[in-house]
């Protein structure tokens, strides 16, 4: 001991031992910039389902799409889009009540996020039950659900967030200041972007 | 650059305003007008995407 004490004896005994620290970006926090760097990941995934559709609808090409005798219940659809957008506004609203120092703002529009966000789950998995194939009916049927269960599985993931954002909020945690509320603003953006991911799904699979 | 949830909701407003119009085109006329302005307004965002991060990059 004491002779490994003496070969660190010349002056720096004091320094930092270990890995050094990490660098931290002036312009964007770690939490925001690693929730941007998942949904970079995400995009990609939803690409790689995306080429898969176009692939089978343009190229395989079939007389009709939906192929004979599937229908798809774009009203209904249309509805669920319409409570998925709505979720994003509400989540926002969320979040600028924090801002504010509105806790009792952010509690309701957390709440309400998670009720329309449940409902929206609600209403996919009941279209499933009602759509009359499975996703072992022919290419169209296994894209069908691949596509927008795997949206659905991001919806789940959007609620487990918001659980515990809601936990957190009901606890009395987030304050106004930026740092303070990180807790609700990543969940926010990774909904946002499901959001987003919805409506490009609706659009491409009921829509065109 | 500034990424903020507020930046990321307006993004949600901009990409649902131009949803909607596909599904008005589409409805009005056939579902291959409205896929293309889908790629008009797909195009229009990749050069738009473009030209920020370019800006950016000189900007620092």
């Amino acid at each position: 001991m004491e002779s490994a004490t003496v070969s660190l004896g010349h002056g720096h005994a004091e320094e930092h031992h270990g890995p050094p620290e990490a660098n931290q970006s002036s312009r964007i926090d770690r939490q925001t910039l690693g929730i941007l760097l998942f949904i970079v990941s995400e995009v990609m995934l939803f690409g790689a389902f995306f080429a898969s559709y176009f692939f089978l609808r343009v190229v395989v090409n079939p007389s009709s799409w939906p192929p004979h005798p599937y229908e798809l219940p774009v009203a209904v659809a249309g509805v669920n889009t319409a409570i998925l957008v709505s979720s994003s506004f509400t989540v926002h609203y969320a979040l600028e009540a924090i801002r504010r120092g509105n806790r009792a703002g952010l509690k309701l529009g957390l709440l309400l996020t998670w009720m329309l966000g449940a409902t929206f789950l609600f209403i996919q998995l009941n279209e499933y039950v009602h759509l009359g194939f499975s996703a072992r009916d022919l290419s169209f049927g296994s894209i069908f659900y691949s596509l927008t269960g795997l949206h659905g599985a991001h919806v789940f993931v959007g609620l487990m967030l918001l659980t515990f954002a809601s936990i957190r909020a009901w606890r009395g945690h987030f304050g106004p200041d930026a740092e303070d509320h990180l807790g609700v603003e990543v969940p926010g953006i990774y909904w946002h972007f499901v959001d987003i991911m919805w409506i490009i799904v609706f659009l491409t699979v009921y829509i065109l | 650059m500034k990424v903020s949830e507020e930046a990321v909701f307006r993004w949600v407003v901009i990409v649902a305003v131009a949803g909607a119009s596909v599904i008005v085109l589409t409805l009005l006329t056939r579902p291959l007008v409205g896929a293309l302005w889908g790629l008009v307004l797909v195009c229009w965002a990749c050069v738009h995407a473009y030209r920020w991060i370019d800006r950016k990059r000189r900007e620092s």
